[in-house]
C-alpha cells in the first residue's frame, strides 16, 4: 500500500489525446480492465473481468447481490486497497496508464476518480466545509466559494440549501444529504464519479431527483453507477454490463441492447426478474 | 386431557407465568437494595466528611439567616428565573464560566507560576511560543505550505532545548526586570493576543487591534496603580488579564448582541455579591467553627496548632505533579492509541504483535497502583537516577499508571467514528494523516477527553505509588522547579490522619479532603465543559 502524505501531482497521464475538433459524443475509452481477477482472502470475488467504459457516458452495473458489483468499482478507484485480505490480478488502465503500477499513488488517483457510496455519508460539518472538503484536502487556491456554489448548483441542491451553508450536513434529509455527497465528489473537478447504488436508501422522489442529476452530469462527467433498479439502469445508462454470481462479467452492451434483447438467456431471466 | 382447550382458555394466568413472574420481580427488588445500598452509603460519607468539614452545628442561627438572605435566596431566586428562559440561561452559564473559570485560572496561573519561578517560566515560554509565531508568519509570506504543520511543534522543540541550553546565560538579565513584567509577558500579552483575535475574526482587523491595545494598556495601568499603592503589582496583573478581561469580554458581548438573554450575566455576580455581603454582615455573628478557613487554603503546614495548618504547597504541588504528568502521558498515550487503532496492521505478524500489545495495555489498566509506586522507584530513582521525591518523578510514576486508561479510552472514542466518513475521506482522495485530522481526530475529541478526566481524577488523588517514591509527605514551600522535591494533597491528608491531637484527625484532615475534592471536581468540570463545547459543534 502506498498511502502518501505528501499532496502529490497527479502521476498517472490524464490525457486522453482527444482533439478539440472532436464531437461531443465520442467512443474514447477513459477506463479498461483486463482481466481482473479480485480474491478476498481464499474466496473470489470477480472473475476474469474485462470492459472497456466509455468517456462521459453513464455506464451501470447491475446483477444480483454478492456478484462483485461493489468490488469491481472500488477497484478502479484502488478503495480495495484499504482491505486487507483483498488481492487484485490483472489491470485496470485509467486514461492508458494502469493504476496498479508501482508509480501510481492511490491517493493522487482518487482526486481524478469519485465515489459516492450507497448511504449518504456526509462529514459532520457545516455545509460548505463538506462541499469545500475535496477543494481543502487539495490545496485548491482558487475561489472556493465559488466553486462550491457552482458544485451545489450542478448537484441541484443550492436553492435548498443557500441560506444556511454554515449549518451542519447532518441535518439535511437523507436525499439532499446524498445530492450533498454528490456536490462533494465533484467540487475538486473529477474525471470519474462512481456511483454504488446512490439512491437506494432514498424514498422515490428524491431518487429520480438524483436520477436527473446523473442525466445532467453525464455531458461533463464520466459515471460508473451500480444499482439494483432495473427501470433506473435502463433510464439513465448509456451502456450496461451484467455480473452474474461467481463475479463474471457476462453480457456488457448498448443498454437498449441488453434490455431488448439481450445474448444471454440468464441475462434475460436475470432482467426479467425470473431470477436474482 | 380429552376437553379442547380454545385459544381463549390459554390467555389466563397459569402457575408456571406467575412463577416467571415473581421471579422476575423478586430481581428487580435485589436490584433496587443494591443501588440503594451503595448510594445510601457513599451519601453517609459524604454527610459524614462534610459535616466534620464544615461543622454546621456550632455556627449560630443568625450565622444561617444571613446567608439565606443574602446568598441563598437571590441566586434560588434567580435561577428560577432564567430556568425558564433559555437565552438568559445560556448567557448566565456563559458568564459563569467567565468568572469563576478566569478567577480559578489567575489563581492557579499565579500559584504555579510563582511557586516556579517566574522568570523562568517566562524564560521557557517565550522560548518555546516564538519560533511557531515566526514560522507562522513567515507561511504568510509564502505560497509553499507544505512543511508548516509539522514545522510548528518542531520549532517549539528546539525552542525549548534552546532555552535550556542558554539558561544560564539569559537568566541574570531578565533577572532585572520586575517580577510583574514577567506576568504581564505570560498572561496579559496572551489575553490581549486573544480577545483581539476574537474581535478582529467578528468586527475586522481594526476593531480588533484596538481591543488588543486597550487589555495590554489595561494591564500596565493596573501595575502601575499596584506599585504606586504600594503592593505587589504580580496578582493584580494576573487577576486583571485571567479574570477581569474575560468577564469583561463576555458582559459586553452578552449586552451587545443578545438582548433577550443579557440578563443572564448578572448570575455570578449576584453570587459573589451575596457571598461578600453575607461576609460583611456576619463579622458579629457566631460562625461554624470549620477548619476550612483561608488559613488551610493559604498556610503551609504545623504539625502543632490544628487552626494554623494550612495545605498550600500541598495544592500547588499536586497541581503542578498533575499538570506535568498532563503534559507527559496525554500525548504519548493518545498518539499509541491512534497508532494502535489507525496504523497498525490488522493481519499478519505485525496484526498479531499489535493485538498482543492492545491486550496488555488493557491489563495494565489494572494493576494496582503500589505496583506502579515500585516501578517509578525503579525507572526514576535507580535507572535515570534522579533524586529524592522529586516532581518529575511523581509526575512520570502518575502518567505511566495513567498511560493506559488514556490509550484505551482515546481507542474506545476512535473506534466509535463510523467507518463511512473514514471511507468518505479517502474516497474524496485524502491521504491516511488528511483524514486523521480532518474527520476522525475531530470525532473523537469528547470521548477522548472522557478518557483523560477518568485519568487525571484519579491520578489526583493517588498515595501509595508517591509513598513508595518517597515524595515528602510535608514540604513547607511549593516545588521550586520540575526537579526540586514537592509533595501532593493526598499524602498529607494521609499523615494528618496519624496525628495524634483529634482536632487534626476530625478537623484538618475532612476539611483538606473536601478540598481534594474539590480539586477534581473542578478538573472534572474544566473538562467536561471542554467537552461539551466540542459535542455540540459536531
Ligand atoms: N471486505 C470484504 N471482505 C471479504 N469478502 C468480501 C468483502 N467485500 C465483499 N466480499 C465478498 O465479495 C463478494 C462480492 O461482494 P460485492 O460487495 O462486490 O457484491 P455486490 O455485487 O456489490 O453485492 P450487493 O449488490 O449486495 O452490494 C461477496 O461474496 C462478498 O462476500
Ligand atoms: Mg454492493
Amino acid at each position: 500500500m502506498s498511502e502518501s502524505d505528501s499532496a502529490p501531482k497527479i502521476q498517472t497521464s490524464i490525457e486522453t489525446g482527444k482533439t478539440d475538433s472532436a464531437p461531443p459524443e465520442t467512443e474514447d475509452v477513459v477506463i479498461e480492465s483486463r482481466s481482473l481477477d479480485v480474491y478476498y482472502g481464499d474466496e473470489q470475488a470477480l472473475d476474469d473481468v474485462s470492459m472497456e467504459i466509455r468517456e462521459r457516458e453513464v455506464t451501470a452495473l447491475i446483477g444480483p447481490s454478492g456478484c462483485g458489483k461493489s468490488t469491481f468499482l472500488r477497484c478502479i478507484n484502488r478503495m480495495n486497497d484499504m482491505i486487507d485480505v483483498c488481492r487484485v490480478e490483472g489491470d485496470v488502465e485509467f486514461s492508458g496508464k494502469n493504476v496498479y503500477d508501482d508509480n501510481v499513488d492511490s491517493v493522487a488517483l482518487r482526486r481524478k476518480i469519485g465515489i459516492v457510496f450507497q448511504k449518504p455519508n456526509p462529514f459532520p460539518k457545516s455545509i460548505r466545509d463538506n462541499v469545500a472538503y475535496g477543494l481543502k484536502i487539495q490545496g485548491f487556491d482558487g475561489d472556493v466559494d465559488e466553486r462550491v456554489e457552482e458544485s451545489l448548483k450542478e448537484a441541484a441542491l443550492w436553492d435548498e440549501v443557500k441560506d444556511q451553508l454554515d449549518s451542519s450536513g447532518l441535518d439535511l434529509s437523507g436525499g439532499q444529504q446524498q445530492r450533498l455527497c454528490i456536490a462533494r465528489a465533484i467540487a475538486p473537478d473529477p474525471e470519474v464519479v462512481l456511483m454504488d447504488e446512490p439512491t437506494s436508501a432514498l424514498d422515490p422522489v428524491a431518487a429520480s431527483k438524483i436520477e436527473d442529476l446523473i442525466d445532467d452530469l453525464a455531458g461533463e462527467y464520466t459515471v460508473i453507477i451500480v444499482t439494483h433498479n432495473m427501470q433506473q439502469a435502463a433510464r439513465i445508462s448509456d451502456r450496461t454490463a451484467v455480473f452474474l454470481t461467481g463475479g463474471r462479467l457476462v453480457e456488457y452492451d448498448d443498454t437498449a441492447t441488453i434490455f431488448e434483447d439481450p445474448e444471454h438467456q440468464r441475462v434475460e431471466d436475470y432482467i426479467t426478474g425470473k431470477f436474482g | 386431557m380429552a376437553t379442547e382447550e380454545t385459544p381463549s382458555d390459554q390467555l389466563g394466568r397459569t402457575t408456571a407465568l406467575r412463577l416467571q413472574q415473581l421471579k422476575g420481580q423478586l430481581f428487580e427488588v435485589a436490584l433496587i437494595a443494591a443501588t440503594l445500598v451503595g448510594i445510601v452509603s457513599l451519601l453517609v460519607l459524604f454527610a459524614q466528611i462534610s459535616n466534620d468539614a464544615f461543622r454546621p452545628g456550632t455556627a449560630s442561627p443568625a450565622w444561617f439567616l444571613i446567608y439565606l438572605s443574602t446568598l441563598v435566596a437571590p441566586t434560588a431566586a434567580f435561577t428560577l428565573y432564567a430556568r425558564r428562559r433559555p437565552a438568559v440561561r445560556k448567557t448566565n452559564a456563559k458568564a459563569f464560566a467567565a468568572v469563576f473559570g478566569g478567577l480559578l485560572l489567575s489563581l492557579v496561573t499565579y500559584a504555579v507560576v510563582d511557586s516556579l519561578s517566574p522568570y523562568d517560566v517566562f524564560i521557557y515560554a517565550a522560548f518555546a511560543s516564538l519560533p511557531p509565531v515566526l514560522v507562522l508568519a513567515y507561511d504568510r509570506t509564502t505560497d509553499d505550505r507544505t512543511y508548516t504543520g509539522p514545522a510548528v511543534p518542531v520549532s517549539m522543540i528546539v525552542g525549548t532545548g534552546v532555552a535550556a541550553a542558554l539558561y544560564d546565560l539569559i537568566r541574570g538579565p531578565i533577572g532585572i526586570a520586575a517580577e510583574w513584567i514577567m506576568y504581564f509577558g505570560l498572561v496579559t500579552v496572551p489575553a490581549a493576543l486573544l480577545v483581539a483575535w476574537l474581535t478582529a475574526s467578528r468586527r475586522g482587523r481594526r476593531a480588533g487591534s484596538i481591543v488588543g491595545g486597550v487589555v495590554a494598556a489595561g494591564g500596565l495601568v493596573v501595575a502601575v496603580a499596584a506599585i504606586a499603592a504600594g503592593v505587589n503589582a504580580s496578582l493584580p496583573v494576573v487577576l486583571f488579564s485571567a479574570f477581569v478581561v474575560p468577564t469583561s469580554y463576555v458582559v459586553v458581548r452578552s449586552v451587545r448582541t443578545n438582548p433577550e438573554g443579557r440578563i443572564g450575566v448578572a448570575g455570578p455576580f449576584i453570587l459573589l455579591g451575596g457571598v461578600l455581603l453575607g461576609a460583611s454582615l456576619a463579622y458579629e455573628v457566631k460562625s461554624p467553627d470549620t477548619f476550612l478557613t483561608p488559613n488551610l487554603l493559604l498556610n503551609s503546614w504545623d504539625g502543632l496548632t490544628a487552626s494554623n495548618a494550612g495545605v498550600y504547597p500541598q495544592i500547588v504541588g499536586s497541581v503542578i505533579i498533575v499538570g506535568f504528568m498532563a503534559v507527559l502521558a496525554f500525548p504519548v498515550g493518545i498518539g499509541a492509541a491512534v497508532y494502535l487503532e489507525e496504523y497498525a496492521p490488522d493481519t499478519g505478524w505485525g496484526g498479531r504483535l499489535a493485538t498482543l500489545l492492545e491486550i496488555n495495555i488493557s491489563n495494565l489498566a489494572g494493576v494496582p497502583s503500589v505496583v506502579y509506586g515500585l516501578l517509578g522507584l525503579a525507572l526514576f530513582r535507580r535507572t535515570l537516577g534522579l533524586g529524592t521525591g522529586v516532581v518529575v518523578s511523581a509526575a512520570g510514576t502518575l502518567g505511566l499508571l495513567i498511560l493506559p486508561i488514556v490509550i484505551v479510552s482515546t481507542q474506545e472514542a476512535l473506534r466509535s467514528v463510523p467507518d463511512a466518513l473514514r471511507q468518505g475521506s479517502y474516497g474524496m482522495g485524502a491521504s491516511r494523516w488528511q483524514t486523521l485530522r480532518e474527520v476522525v481526530l475531530p470525532q473523537a475529541i469528547p470521548g477522548t477527553l472522557t478518557g483523560t478526566i477518568l485519568a487525571l481524577a484519579r491520578a489526583i488523588g493517588e498515595t501509595a505509588p508517591l509513598v513508595i517514591i518517597a515524595i515528602a509527605t510535608t514540604t513547607y514551600s511549593p516545588p521550586s522547579g520540575l526537579f526540586s522535591s514537592g509533595t501532593a494533597l493526598p499524602l498529607q491528608i494521609f499523615a494528618a490522619s496519624a496525628n495524634a491531637k483529634p482536632e487534626f484527625r476530625h478537623g484538618v484532615v475532612p476539611a483538606a479532603a473536601v478540598v481534594l475534592l474539590v480539586l477534581m471536581l473542578l478538573m472534572n468540570a474544566t473538562a467536561i465543559v471542554i467537552r461539551n463545547k466540542y459535542g455540540r459543534e459536531n
